[in-house]
């Protein structure tokens, strides 16, 4: 058995992964942790009371889960829906009635959604009352805030797409809140919101692009800064 | 540490458990259990009938746009050896559509997309269709059926003839629909009487049980107030031509008055007024009701109107029948003594209003009484009822249900609507009708027909274009004086009460036609005698006639028949033997009275009618009971040898 193990160890495959020997001795420890991606981003030390329960609440991991629960849902909704006038709802009646563990997939999805706005602003509270957007983390605190703008954003498009009445007059009525954005802004950000002047085919692209590549990819990129800051400034 | 192993643990056999929810929910679908059962079922049937394989079964409807899941668990639709089975595995009755190519909810509604019970009948939050009412389901064929006559769906028929004859449009657009023809009321006052007009406005039914006027459940003092400003309008129409009585009518002593009216009541029954016209609830169905008409109409309006109809009252059907005029006295003397309505209730008492015009007028604009009458005075309707024409699409939102108790849907709505029209909120306007339960479900069906889904252009089954046919010229004048359209057809146009007059000249000769407008009779002695005696003088017979054999002519009729002696011997054999012709109609005194009687059928009908008829009566008239033998040449030309020698 050791010896089957040593083997694999000489192999080229994992040497190429694994440019380290094994975490035996204090340098091939060290060297585990830097050649690492996972891992590399652990801070040199963590003060112990900023590993209490009690301190976090776990709220941005939390958060980073439900993020998974729903790309995870939310790329298996992707192989069953269409963002298309014609067959949008009729795709989400054929998740609710035919998809195997379609219903589940779509509640599990809006539930998780749901959860991480809440989640994600209970750990925006918990920063500002334990005051740790103080020195030296002012940046991080930005970082969060577009974060939270981000999830909220999430939240907002993907109100669009089961297109029935209550996603169109949602949006309707978002989409003219906007127009009463000053200095002429308002009508431009709308028209380029829905691609047009009401919610319609367009729109309906528009929203799906948003909600499935635009905004994660940018929520993605936010969390990478965030949780290497976090790290960084002596956080779990 | 333990601990937190240990709920670590506990949480993970947890979210297992969860995660296996779906999957089973899934497993376990009510849909997958029916299947089973209807596999179940077959097996006990003495019949082999195919098990299905368990399974979502869906039609995509592709030119309706929609899917259709029904079939998962109704799978008996198609299989006759359900019949009985109980819901949801029975067999679908009289299918008179492919299901494959038509679907389930293009007719019945309910969410096609659905697989679940509840969902599927659509009684469910957000689901603005669900499943149609079976007592309405004649309603469906009215999407794409828009032609006259529907096939199998006689509601349906029966709801469209009851809103046409109940002038439905006069107060209600409704695309599709014609207006139906009402008197017009300028000269009202110097027709009726004002005891007649109250006791009619409270309650047009009791004069006349048929009439399409319906009750507008006026109070006393509307209906005082309207009948002083109605009769306040005595000028009759500016083409009406009003002579004086005759003498013998208002100065004839007793004697000469009891001889008049006996010669009256002769000329009433030669002229068959009662063809078109009941007496008391006998007689035909196309007039209205004269048997208590002296107690309505005075003698001089009586008088001028049977001499000119529609100089008093234009467009109205009455022919003008030619009497002389001591022939007229004589009819008008009849009516007047025996047509009185003696049993008229006490109309409601009334006090004099001095602006008895003005609220009489607005009671007339209030209840749009100008939809259907004219009258110069109010020559616009101003207050009509909402269209009708998507009526079928209202949402239950859209209905204020007072404080009925009814079935919160629109199907009932509109039925108890049709029966007790004041009920939802007392300031609703609409009249009482006098429905019966069947004909207020027939006509709530015709309606909820009336939706504005949109239905492929190539499934709309329109109503074949209304034919404008006139005849013109002398011949012209004759038919509208004689309203002969009225109950015969000439090229598509007109109301079929008795026969198609468009090949007539092919049909019949030339002479029997002048003699039977000189004295007309029934060709079948089962019916009664129902063409009027219009008095017509030669002159107008030769006019008739001439214009008929030259234009309702069919030349392929013509057919060449040698009658031989050897044919005619030919063809009785086969009248009596191979045919048994006698079996229906009657030779010589003897048959079955089915048929017309065939004596003297060689001076009536063309021997080229008689031929083609035989060969093929239904390419002639399609609901006709004369049998198709499928005859030869020969055999048809030697009966027709035979049936022409009957002179």
């Amino acid at each position: 058995m050791k010896k089957a193990f040593e083997k694999l160890f000489r192999t080229q495959v994992w040497r190429s992964i694994f440019r380290h020997g094994l975490p035996l001795s204090n340098r091939t420890r060290a060297e585990a942790v830097f050649y690492n991606f996972f891992l590399h981003v652990h801070p040199t030390k963590v003060r112990k009371r900023s590993v209490k329960f009690t301190y976090t609440w776990g709220l941005g991991g939390l958060s980073l889960g439900l993020f998974i629960v729903l790309v995870f849902t939310g790329g298996l909704l992707m192989l069953y829906y269409r963002p298309s006038v014609a067959q949008a709802y009729w795709d989400m009646k054929d998740l609710q009635f035919v998809v195997s563990n379609g219903r589940f997939l779509r509640n599990m999805h809006r539930w998780a959604a749901h959860a991480m706005v809440a989640i994600v602003f209970l750990h925006m509270m918990r920063v500002f009352y334990t005051g740790s957007y103080r020195p030296p983390k002012e940046f991080n605190w930005v970082i969060g805030v577009f974060l939270l703008v981000t999830t909220i954003l999430l939240s907002y498009t993907g109100y669009l797409l089961p297109w029935d009445q209550l996603s169109f007059w949602g949006i309707s009525v978002g989409t003219n809140m906007v127009r009463a954005v000053p200095f002429g802004f308002g009508d431009t950000i709308s028209y380029l919101l829905l691609g047009g002047t009401m919610v319609g085919e367009n729109a309906l692209v528009r929203f799906y692009v948003l909600h499935c590549f635009i905004i994660p990819v940018a929520a993605v990129v936010l969390m990478a800064i965030h949780f290497w800051r976090v790290r960084k400034d002596g956080g779990v | 540490m333990n601990n937190l192993r240990k709920y670590f643990a506990l949480a993970s056999v947890a979210l297992l458990i969860v995660l296996a929810v779906s999957p089973l929910k899934d497993y376990f679908s009510e849909w997958r259990s029916y299947q089973h059962q209807y596999n179940a079922l077959i097996e006990t049937l003495p019949q082999r009938v195919k098990p299905v394989p368990i399974g979502i079964k869906q039609q995509w409807v592709q030119k309706f746009d929609r899917v259709d899941r029904c079939e998962t668990c109704h799978l008996g639709i198609s299989e006759p050896a359900l019949k009985n089975a109980k819901e949801p595995f029975t067999t679908h009755p009289n299918i008179y559509h492919d299901i494959d190519e038509f679907g389930c909810t293009v007719c019945h509604d309910g969410q096609g997309a659905a697989t679940e019970y509840k969902e599927s009948i659509g009684k469910v939050k957000f689901w603005e269709s669900p499943i149609f009412p079976r007592d309405f389901m004649e309603a469906s064929c009215a999407k794409c059926h828009k032609e006259q006559n529907v096939p199998e769906a006689p509601i349906l028929n029966e709801g469209r003839a009851l809103i046409e004859h109940s002038n439905c449009v006069g107060c209600h657009k409704i695309d599709g629909y014609d207006k139906q023809w009402v008197p017009r009321l300028d000269g009202i006052g110097s027709k009726v009487n004002r005891t007649w007009l109250v006791n009619w406005l409270k309650n047009p039914k009791a004069y006349f049980p048929q009439t399409r006027m319906p009750n507008f459940l006026l109070s006393d003092d509307e209906a005082n107030n309207l009948a002083d400003f109605l009769m306040t309008f005595t000028t009759p129409p500016p083409t009406a031509v009003m002579e004086k009585l005759p003498a013998q009518l208002t100065s004839a002593s007793s004697d000469a008055k009891a001889k008049m009216i006996a010669l009256g009541s002769t000329k009433f029954s030669e002229a068959r007024c009662i063809s078109c016209h009941m007496i008391n609830g006998r007689g035909g169905y196309v007039a209205n009701d004269l048997g208590k008409v002296a107690s309505k109409v005075n003698e001089a309006w009586l008088y001028n109107y049977i001499a000119h109809p529609k100089q008093l009252s234009p467009d109205v059907e009455m022919p003008r029948f030619r009497f002389t005029k001591n022939d007229l006295a004589d009819v008008v003397a009849y009516m007047e003594d025996q047509f009185v309505d003696y049993d008229a209730p006490q109309p409601p008492p009334y006090t004099p209003d001095p602006a008895a015009y003005e609220k009489g007028l607005a009671t007339y604009k209030k209840y749009n009484c100008a939809g259907c009458h004219q009258l110069s005075a109010v020559p616009k309707a101003e207050e009509m009822g909402p269209e009708l024409t998507y009526v079928g699409s209202k949402k239950v939102y859209e209905i204020d249900f007072g404080s009925t108790t009814i079935d919160q849907n629109l199907p009932s709505y509109l039925k108890t609507k049709l029966l007790t029209p004041r009920v939802f909120t007392p300031a609703m306007k609409m009249p009482d009708f006098g429905f019966t339960d069947e004909q207020a479900r027939a006509v709530t069906v015709a309606l909820l027909g009336n939706t504005d889904e949109k239905i492929p252009a190539a499934y709309i089954v329109h109503p074949k274009p209304k034919s404008t046919f006139m005849p013109q010229g002398d011949f012209g004048k004759l038919v509208k004086s004689l309203s002969c359209m009225s109950c015969h057809v000439m090229n598509g146009n007109g109301r079929l009460v008795a026969t198609d007059l468009s090949m007539e000249a092919s049909e019949a000769q030339e002479k029997w036609i002048e003699g039977y407008f000189k004295v007309p009779y029934s060709l079948r002695p089962i019916l009664t005698e129902r063409m009027p005696n219009f008095f017509l003088s030669d002159a107008e017979i030769k006019t008739i006639t001439g214009y008929m054999e030259k234009v309702f002519v069919v030349d392929s009729i013509a057919h060449d028949v040698k009658i031989t002696p050897a044919a005619i011997a030919n063809g009785k054999g086969l009248f009596f033997e191979k045919y048994g012709c006698q079996s229906c109609h009657q030779v010589g005194g003897k048959g079955g009275y089915v048929g017309p009687p065939l004596d003297k059928l060689g001076t009536r009908l063309t021997q080229g009618w008689i031929f083609h008829w035989l060969k093929d009566p239904e390419a002639y008239r399609p609901n006709s009971i004369q049998p198709d033998y499928k005859l030869t040449d020969e055999d048809a030309e030697a009966l027709t040898a035979y049936l022409m020698s009957l002179k």
